[in-house]
């Protein structure tokens, strides 16, 4: 399965249909509005906003989607990041943090290994070594997750 | 089929926008200039190849001399841009007005990458060392913003080598190899990763064993 396909399968498929193009099916998820409940509690549309964590069985987000598919996790993304990435279970995962701005598929990464883990941003992707303390230039995902790690005393 | 090592000595900084810049991929970029087809571009690569995979390593760069280098791109209405190249809002009009006189109406788009200010720069293959070297001998940049100056090289080596391109001395990984097809040390790094050419298609992606350093 590749990146593509894991995406759609965890969360890309609740959100768009789905065609045999899973890269494309891949960007239309990510770049167009989709369906949610709004800060009042009604239905409304938006652009992805917050984080999610697509997992091989399913995903969470901060965003309530309409879709009952994907379960609500109102955690901050570094929390939510931290805490996954503690109960490490060597399955795939793929770190998403949004801003409303299309997240581009090329920025599109699973996590398959804890020395190599990838944030994926519409900015670009952060890529570090999570076995490792945090060095001088980290980047902001790494530096925020290691405080919250810190702060919890994990 | 022989194993060889090449070198780029360089006297610019190299700039790379992530990806293990592997040397079947500048191959593969220089035939297609040639070419102009990409099918044709990569079956003419003069390297070995095993079910699509090449023997070619990943580039080998001192990475502790890597620093984030950003660029802003002005791109102009009518020059750079093509209208029916850009995505259309729900009117079929363009989301944003393109002017052709001030800076600030140009489609501007930030490009982020890594620079390292390298002396040279060396591959590990497996392949025909002769065909090589006169593909390469006209190259004289190489990496990302070939056109502001970076990337340039003085000259290139080739000599003979005992590492094929795909696992090193100790069986690491020396460029990204599918898990199926991975026969060297599975303690490895393990990363999503395009391991064909073209490196930038989403199908050409897998999860591969991978040398630490360049993503």
């Amino acid at each position: 399965m590749n990146t593509y396909q894991f995406f759609n399968n965890g969360f890309g498929r609740h959100l768009t249909e789905q065609t045999n193009q899973p890269h494309v099916d891949a960007w239309r998820a990510l770049s167009k509005s989709h369906a949610i409940v709004n800060k009042e509690g009604k239905p409304s549309t938006s652009r992805l906003t917050g984080w999610a964590i697509v997992r091989p069985d399913g995903a969470s987000a901060q965003t309530v989607f309409q879709s009952k598919d994907i379960s609500h996790d109102p955690r901050i993304r570094f929390e939510a990041f931290a805490e996954e990435l503690e109960r490490w279970d060597e399955a795939p995962r793929i770190f998403l943090t949004f801003s409303k701005a299309p997240l581009p598929i090329a920025n599109l990464f699973m996590t398959v290994d804890l020395r190599a883990v990838r944030i994926c941003s519409p900015g670009g992707i952060e890529t570090f070594d999570y076995t490792q303390p945090v060095q001088e230039g980290a980047g902001v995902s790494q530096r925020n997750i290691e405080k919250w790690r810190i702060k919890n005393g994990t | 089929m022989e194993k060889f090592e090449v070198t780029a000595e360089l006297t610019s900084p190299l700039v790379i926008g992530g990806g293990y810049f592997t040397l079947d991929a500048l191959l593969g970029g220089v035939l297609f200039e040639n070419l102009g087809d990409v099918e044709k571009a990569h079956a003419s690569i003069p390297l070995r190849c095993t079910d699509g995979l090449f023997h070619a390593s990943a580039a080998n760069l001192d990475s502790s001399v890597k620093r984030p280098i950003s660029f802003v791109a002005n791109l102009r209405a009518d020059h750079s841009l093509h209208p029916d190249l850009i995505l259309k809002n729900k009117d079929g009009g363009i989301h944003r007005r393109l002017g052709k006189l001030r800076r600030s109406d140009f489609g501007q788009v930030l490009n982020s990458y890594s620079a390292f200010d390298t002396p040279d720069v060396v591959w590990y293959a497996e392949g025909d060392p002769e065909k090589t070297e006169r593909l390469l001998s006209d190259v004289h940049f190489i990496g990302k913003r070939r056109g502001s100056g970076f990337g340039e090289v003085k000259g290139w080596q080739i000599e003979p080598s005992e590492f094929n391109g795909v696992t090193g001395p100790f069986d690491e990984p020396m460029r990204p190899v599918p898990v199926e097809q991975f026969k060297g040390d599975t303690d490895s790094l393990k990363v999503d990763a395009a391991w064909r050419p073209a490196y930038w298609h989403p199908e050409n992606r897998a999860v591969c064993y991978a040398p630490r350093g360049l993503t």
